[in-house]
């Protein structure tokens, strides 16, 4: 199961990972219910070396807000608690495994 | 509206469905403009015995084939879709509901992006391909939908609720009045001119069309063509590709009972064959789903 993350949790998840990636989704929106089986295998694939957690920003929108989110889904990307990247739109398990490799 | 098959898409894979769907004797119903086909506007050269052939002809000889069997054709767009208990439900354009036991899709491929400047560029900094996805982001700001078809029209109602001014660019509208008047009587601004530039510095601040016309703005969401075969499959609780094609078997059924597809949208080669060939096994399939689900 990949983690929840809440307004409660958000900042010591980013914290307590080297690199972590957080989906940003709802549950209306199409094509993050297509991104939620690609975010459960980077979160198996990735365990131990990146910190891969869902946000729900129906639930959590000062985080929306506070990160500029304007379009799910988005993938926030931390290295060392620092925001570099976010990533917009539907894309292959394959690109973001390419993408965290260069990080 | 009740039918044994409802065919979405009016190109040569949905148009053939239909013939064979209604030849087996089931209540076949088809929903789509012709106009929107792959096939609309070129010449075929490629298709077995027949020569170069005109795509439009090809059409109108078809759909003359298929009502000749007995299907109807209803010239709009699906706006919207849902199951339950094993019947599957589709909002037209129009206003109309039709339920059906079987559903064929035919919808062929769309086309997303608009590719004008700025498009790429403020993708997520106010750009926005989907409006039920994004419409919370931008409650009590200035939104653009931009598209001539049904899509548009329904995301720019739906933006009323969200959005404290909504503007809708069409500049070669193709909407029932149905969805025009209740989009219009929600309080969206019309614009009928080809936009031409998104611009911003850092997020989306306007919309530059080609008659000069400049619409300031938070958001400009894309929404080009009729719902798409992606939407719907995902209403109906089918997951597609990440190519954006439906997964069919070799009855051309996808992964939920009664639900067929055909034609480009199952993917490659997107050719007027492969369509036909497909449609002919989904509008058989479609009708034996349908007769044994009486």
């Amino acid at each position: 199961m990949v983690t929840e993350l809440n307004e409660s949790n958000f900042d010591s998840f980013v914290e307590s990972n080297k690199i972590a990636i957080i989906d940003c989704w709802a549950p209306w929106c199409g094509p993050c219910r297509r991104m939620g089986p690609i975010i459960e295998e980077l979160a198996n694939d990735l365990a131990g070396k990146v910190g891969v957690a869902k946000l729900n920003t129906d639930e959590s929108q000062a985080i929306a807000i506070r990160f500029n989110i304007n379009a799910i889904p988005t993938l926030l990307v931390f290295k060392d608690q620092v925001l570099v990247d976010s990533l917009v739109g539907l894309r292959p398990k394959e690109d973001i495994l390419s993408y965290v490799n260069g990080l | 509206m009740e039918t044994d098959v409802l065919v979405i898409g009016c190109g040569p894979a949905g148009v053939q469905a239909a013939i064979h769907s209604s030849r087996k004797k089931a209540s076949t119903i088809v929903v789509g403009k012709p106009s929107n086909s792959a096939v609309s506007g070129t010449d075929i050269d490629n298709y077995f015995g027949t020569g170069e052939v005109s795509g439009d002809s090809m059409l109108a000889n078809g759909i003359a084939q298929a009502r000749s069997t007995g299907a109807v054709f209803i010239d709009e767009n699906v706006v919207s879709a849902s199951a339950s208990d094993g019947r599957f439900v589709f909002g037209l354009e129009g206003g109309e509901t039709v339920t059906a036991s079987a559903v064929v899709i035919a919808t062929g491929i769309s086309r997303e992006k608009l590719g004008i400047p700025g498009e790429s560029e403020l993708l997520g900094k106010g750009v926005s391909y989907c409006a039920i996805c994004d419409c919370n982001f931008y409650r009590g700001r200035r939104v653009v939908i931009v598209g001539n078809e049904s899509e548009a029209a329904v995301s720019a109602h739906l933006m009323t609720s969200y959005a404290s001014e909504v503007s809708w660019v069409a500049w070669e509208p193709s909407v029932s009045g149905n969805l025009v008047d209740r989009a219009v009587g929600a309080g969206v601004a019309r614009f009928g001119s080809r936009p031409v530039a998104i611009e911003g510095d850092g997020r989306v601040e306007r919309l530059v069309l080609e008659d000069g016309t400049t619409i300031p703005a938070d958001g400009v969401f894309i929404e080009l063509g009729a719902r798409s075969s992606v939407d719907i499959a995902m209403d109906l609780d089918i997951m597609p590709e990440m190519d954006d094609t439906i997964k069919v078997d070799g009855r051309c059924m996808t992964s939920v009972p009664g639900v067929f597809a055909c034609g480009d949208v199952t993917g490659k080669p997107w050719q007027v064959a492969k369509a036909v060939g497909q449609g002919c096994v989904a509008g058989m399939q479609a009708a034996d789903h349908a007769k044994g689900s009486r």
